[in-house]
């Protein structure tokens, strides 16, 4: 890959060089090299060198992403059923996947709900994962070490393990919280479905993600709380602030590129988030909790309309995108002022 | 076509196809040894295929076509679909796969399994069971070999029925009369255990009715659970439903009645194929209880004639882009025919019928095969078209309907709805 | 906050929480503070309870994991762990495992570091569409472009192919990789690096011996990232490689829920033996890593 993109820089100038240049380029990369100072100095900085540190990631990045997602967006314009995918042939039908969609009431409600869904987690997420990191911050030695330790593992656990275990703990007939429920008094708990609805599927579906996010803003925001220097507390506690006050006077704004990077990264996370929602319940009952991402999968992998699917996933970029421009105007602004 | 194969259970069959295929051997082998060591792949279903039939199949295979030997691969029944799908897209798919009764036809109309209609004389065709046949078929040409076929059964716990005076019934209103005997024999446990989406069950019941699931309307499939009949099957599911806290939005796979229900206790009966028996019978021996189980066909409206059953199965296909389509009908004519399926039925205990009448096992007498082939009788399947499989997958419009319907929705309107969706999908 | 704090932020954590948190802790015990821990470990037992589930569940009996009234008193077995080591190619799957997820963090590290200098060092002509370019391959939709991907992969004929899954979990990896790791470059203070050279490095030797030390924790954290990310995969290796040999311990974990019944104490078994791994890296890492995940981004 680097030799590649070297030598079409250097291939204007002389042909030789380049088979010397395409050896001397690794040792310039990985930072090392002893003869890149000797030739490469003076044409060097200008010019190609932050190319030929990028070109590795910009290439597989461009084969392994782009290319498929190119694939993916022509494959929107196609009509690849089950038949047309066994057969490999891949007839153009223009925008008829897109207009289906479009004109489908079941999309825009999925829509709706990916949104509504999104907001919440990430809300709950960030509102909680604060708080722990707070409480993370404010306490003693040990009990700090406790309680991330209990964060570290619900991090780690793999999510195939905890859907099962979140699907035990709410079952119908066996889970945990029926019993918990049943123990503590509640009646109607001898066998409640908390199944029941799309809506209460996916409030178990949000237990499960704000459970297993929060580690990550907790102890993210505690390690942030670490930076913001004891004496500005002390300045806030003299000017008589209260632990409210202090939050948003000295925590929030040292800590807010924290809370926009955050709360980006787990919007993205939550809005992408499949096996979470599809085993779940399989975005039962009667598609009643079925997420983007899960729509495409029934649509595409389940029901066997591969093209529609890219159709649903290229929109469902789209609209990433557009929720996110805010986002990324905001984050370039913070590079800029670095 | 059910009742001559009860008939013919341990009448020795005729040597058919045995014959050809001993004669193709000799060209296969030629080709086999120029071509070097070679390997078949095969895709069977995981509890299709009892280790030892699949290693004497293999074994015969072995001998007669040295040098090649054959992968067998396990397969779980989840998400089995897409999976198929995307092998048969495939360079190098299984050469030899089991696919569903429901679904073969779904997969003949793709073009991704071998046309096996010249080859017909070779597997033996003949003496196959024509019930089995018609879902090996599409458009008038062979896409598989039916291999096993087996339907649901009612699995008792005797000692419950001992305890509340009940006997199986032959009847629906005995059936009933019976669950209410149970539940007032011991009201803590559960007469029937039925999951509210068990619609191979419904399926049978709509039948009884005389509906169908789908119906072909002109040039059309329509579904037809709309219909009165369906209304008046699921009326009847409802009321045996009421005897069971089983879920109303779940199948009987979530949790697995068969190891994850019954064997806790409190269930005095339930619906279940051979290998869920089998299942429950080990998961309580594990938990150092003992099974005793009777097992009674599915009661019909009348004593004269069992319940309509869903005759679930597998067949076996070559796959169209396998490099060694050969070797491959060979193993299938091989598996699919008399000899092994002999063997195969005697290996599972009679609870799978094999796909020819000359291979049937003589079930022993109050075994879960008898009371199955009691029931088979009354064997169908599922609509015979390519959209089948689409209706199958989830989400499953049967399903949902049956849930709905369940929970108080009106039958009529909850079916219309199913309908709409199951036309959308059948036509495709 | 100066952008010069930000890269020591673990290190910088214990020196200035220590004091503040031993002045507390002399005083008195307080209903508020009584309140605080005993909120801690309601907190704490939350979080940790479906973890010490699937870890009980692996250990009990097969009869007693599924029950109308939970088991919490039960003789401990070791069956089920025999039984999840026990399936045929297991050591397959732990090596493709490995070998895949090292391979591609391994290869996210080498070059993330290399673009997120020029990111975060050099001006050049497109840095900003780099940028943008980064953030936007984060939101990549992995899940439903298996597909596409898939295609890619059959028609060019690499399926069942370890190479191509530890090049895709790498590209899953790389975005974040560069972004952080761009973040923790630089907050390293150009001075630093200007002063090296001055004392006659090159600017490859600066970066090794100036800045690279510099960026422990960003790298640690993205490889904890890296490492979650690839090993817990299962989408992708699902559809591309239906050869058991080249497939990954995700899906070993799937393969105890059979027809005749789930397996629910070997899956838990093998859950917990597939969770131990990632456990060990992060109680490891933990001081150092956690912070540098969004400290980098985030830069004080």
């Amino acid at each position: 890959m680097t030799v590649h993109s070297q030598g079409a820089v250097t291939a204007p100038q002389d042909a030789p060089p380049k088979s010397a240049g395409g050896q001397q380029t690794p040792p310039t990369t990985k930072g090392a090299g002893t003869s890149a100072p000797r030739r490469g100095r003076k044409p060097l900085p200008a010019g190609w060198l932050p190319y030929l540190l990028i070109g590795p990631a910009v290439l597989s990045l461009a084969t392994l992403l782009l290319y498929p997602l190119a694939k993916n967006v022509i494959l929107s314009f196609q009509k690849v059923d089950k038949i047309e995918f066994i057969q490999r042939k891949a007839p153009f039908n223009g925008v008829e996947n897109y207009t289906q969609l479009l004109g489908d009431a079941h999309f825009w409600t999925v829509v709706l709900r990916t949104f509504t869904f999104t907001a919440a987690n990430v809300a709950l997420i960030m509102l909680i994962g604060s708080l722990v990191g707070i409480l993370l911050n404010r306490l003693g030695t040990w009990m700090r070490l406790v309680l991330s330790m209990a964060l570290v593992m619900a991090w780690a656990m793999p999510i195939v393990a905890s859907v099962t275990v979140f699907q035990w703990l709410f079952d119908e007939q066996f889970g945990v919280m029926n019993w918990v429920m049943r123990t503590l008094g509640f009646s109607g708990y001898e066998q409640h479905n908390w199944f029941e609805t799309g809506l209460s599927t996916l409030t178990i579906v949000t237990v499960l993600v704000v459970w297993g996010s929060v580690p990550f803003v907790a102890l993210n925001m505690y390690a942030g709380l670490t930076t913001v220097s004891g004496e500005l507390y002390e300045a806030a506690r003299m000017d008589g602030a209260n632990g409210w006050q202090t939050f948003w006077q000295v925590v929030f704004p040292n800590l807010k590129p924290f809370f926009t990077v955050t709360t980006f990264l787990e919007v993205i996370w939550v809005f992408k988030a499949f096996t979470q929602v599809y085993a779940m319940n399989r975005g039962g009952p009667d598609r009643a909790s079925e997420t983007l991402p899960v729509f495409a999968f029934v649509e595409g992998q389940s029901q066997g309309h591969y093209a529609l699917a890219a159709a649903i996933s290229v929109l469902t970029i789209v609209m990433l995108v557009i929720v996110m421009s805010f986002y990324f105007r905001l984050i370039l602004k913070q590079e800029e002022e670095q | 076509m059910k009742r001559k194969l009860i008939a013919a259970v341990g009448v020795a069959g005729m040597v058919i196809g045995l014959a050809a295929c001993g004669g193709n051997d000799g060209d296969d082998k030629g080709k086999t040894d120029a071509g070097g060591a070679k390997e078949i792949t095969v895709w069977v279903m995981d509890g299709s295929a009892p280790k030892a039939w699949i290693d004497a199949v293999n074994a015969e295979f072995s001998a007669k076509h040295p040098g090649v030997t054959v992968k067998v691969e396990e397969q779980q029944w989840k998400g089995i679909q897409e999976k198929v799908t995307t092998a048969l897209s495939e360079n190098t798919p299984p050469d030899v796969l089991e696919l569903g009764n429901t679904q073969t036809a779904g997969y003949a109309v793709t073009g991704g399994l071998a046309d096996l209609t010249k080859d017909k004389a070779k597997l033996g065709s003949d003496a196959w069971q024509k019930s089995m046949l018609a879902s090996a078929e599409y458009d008038g040409k062979l896409y598989s070999a039916p291999w096993y076929a087996a339907n649901r059964v009612v699995v008792y716990d005797k000692k419950a029925f001992a305890k509340a005076g009940v006997t199986p019934p032959t009847t629906r209103d005995e059936w009933i009369a019976g669950l209410d005997k149970l539940k007032a024999a011991d009201p803590a446990s559960q007469p029937i255990y039925l999951p509210g989406q068990s619609w191979y069950v419904l399926a049978g019941f709509i039948w009884d009715e005389g509906g169908d699931l789908a119906v072909k309307d002109g040039g059309k499939w329509k579904g037809g659970l709309g219909t009165p009949q369906a209304a008046s099957a699921m009326e009847f599911y409802k009321k045996l439903q009421a005897y069971s806290t089983a879920p109303k939005d779940k199948d009987e796979a979530t949790p697995q009645q068969s190891t994850d229900v019954v064997p806790k206790g409190g269930v005095a009966s339930w619906i279940g194929l051979g290998w869920e028996a089998g299942g429950a019978e080990k998961a309580l021996k594990d938990a150092g209880k003992e099974a005793d189980f009777g097992y009674f066909p599915i009661p019909g409206k009348t004593a004269d004639k069992p319940g309509t059953v869903f005759l679930g199965g597998s067949n076996l296909a070559v796959a169209e882009r396998s490099k060694n389509k050969e070797l491959a009908k060979e193993w299938l004519a091989l598996a699919a025919g008399k000899d092994q399926m002999t063997k195969y039925a005697a290996e599972t205990k009679g609870a799978l019928l094999p796909n020819q009448a000359g291979a049937n096992f003589t079930p022993a007498a109050g075994s879960f095969a008898e009371a199955m082939g009691k029931g088979g009788v009354n064997g169908r399947i599922t609509p015979v078209t390519p959209g089948w499989a689409n209706v199958e997958t989830e989400p499953n419009p049967l399903k949902e309907f049956m849930t709905k319907v369940l929970k108080g929705e009106d039958a009529a309107k909850a079916g219309a709805d199913a309908d709409k969706e199951i036309a959308s999908r059948i036509n495709k | 906050m100066s952008t010069t704090t930000a890269p020591k932020p673990a290190p910088a954590a214990p020196a200035s929480a220590r004091p503040a948190q031993r002045l507390r802790k002399r005083r008195p015990l307080r209903p508020a503070a009584v309140a605080k821990n005993l909120g801690a470990l309601v907190v704490a037992v939350v979080f940790v309870f479906p973890v010490y589930w699937m870890f009980s569940s692996a250990l009990k009996p097969s009869g007693q994991i599924l029950s109308k009234d939970p088991v919490f008193v039960f003789t401990p077995t070791l069956d089920n762990f025999t039984k999840a080591t026990g399936v045929d190619l297991f050591w397959t799957y732990v090596t493709n495992s490995l070998v895949v997820t090292v391979g591609a963090v391994a290869l996210a590290l080498v070059v993330a570091l290399a673009a997120g200098f020029a990111i975060a060092r050099m001006k050049f002509k497109g840095r900003k569409g780099l940028v943008l370019g980064v953030m936007m391959a984060q939101m990549a939709p992995w899940e439903v472009m298996v597909i596409a991907m898939y295609m890619i992969a059959r028609d060019a004929e690499m399926l069942n192919s370890l190479p191509l899954l530890t090049a895709i979990y790498f590209v899953m990896v790389l975005p974040f990789t560069i972004w952080t790791l761009r973040g923790f470059i630089a907050a390293v203070p150009v001075t630093l690096e200007e002063a090296a050279q001055i004392d006659g490095c090159t600017r490859g030797q600066a970066f090794r011996k100036v800045i690279f030390p510099l960026l422990a924790p960003g790298l640690m954290s993205t490889s904890l990232f890296g490492f979650i990310t690839a090993w817990n995969e299962f989408a992708m290796v699902l559809i591309l490689n239906k050869d058991k040999t080249a497939q990954t311990l995700p899906l070993w974990l799937t393969q105890f829920q059979t027809a005749f019944g789930n397996d629910w104490g070997a899956t838990m078994a093998a859950s917990s033996l597939f969770a131990v791994p990632v456990l060990v890296i992060f109680v490891f890492l933990q001081r150092k890593a956690v912070g540098g995940m969004t400290a980098g981004a985030v830069k004080g």
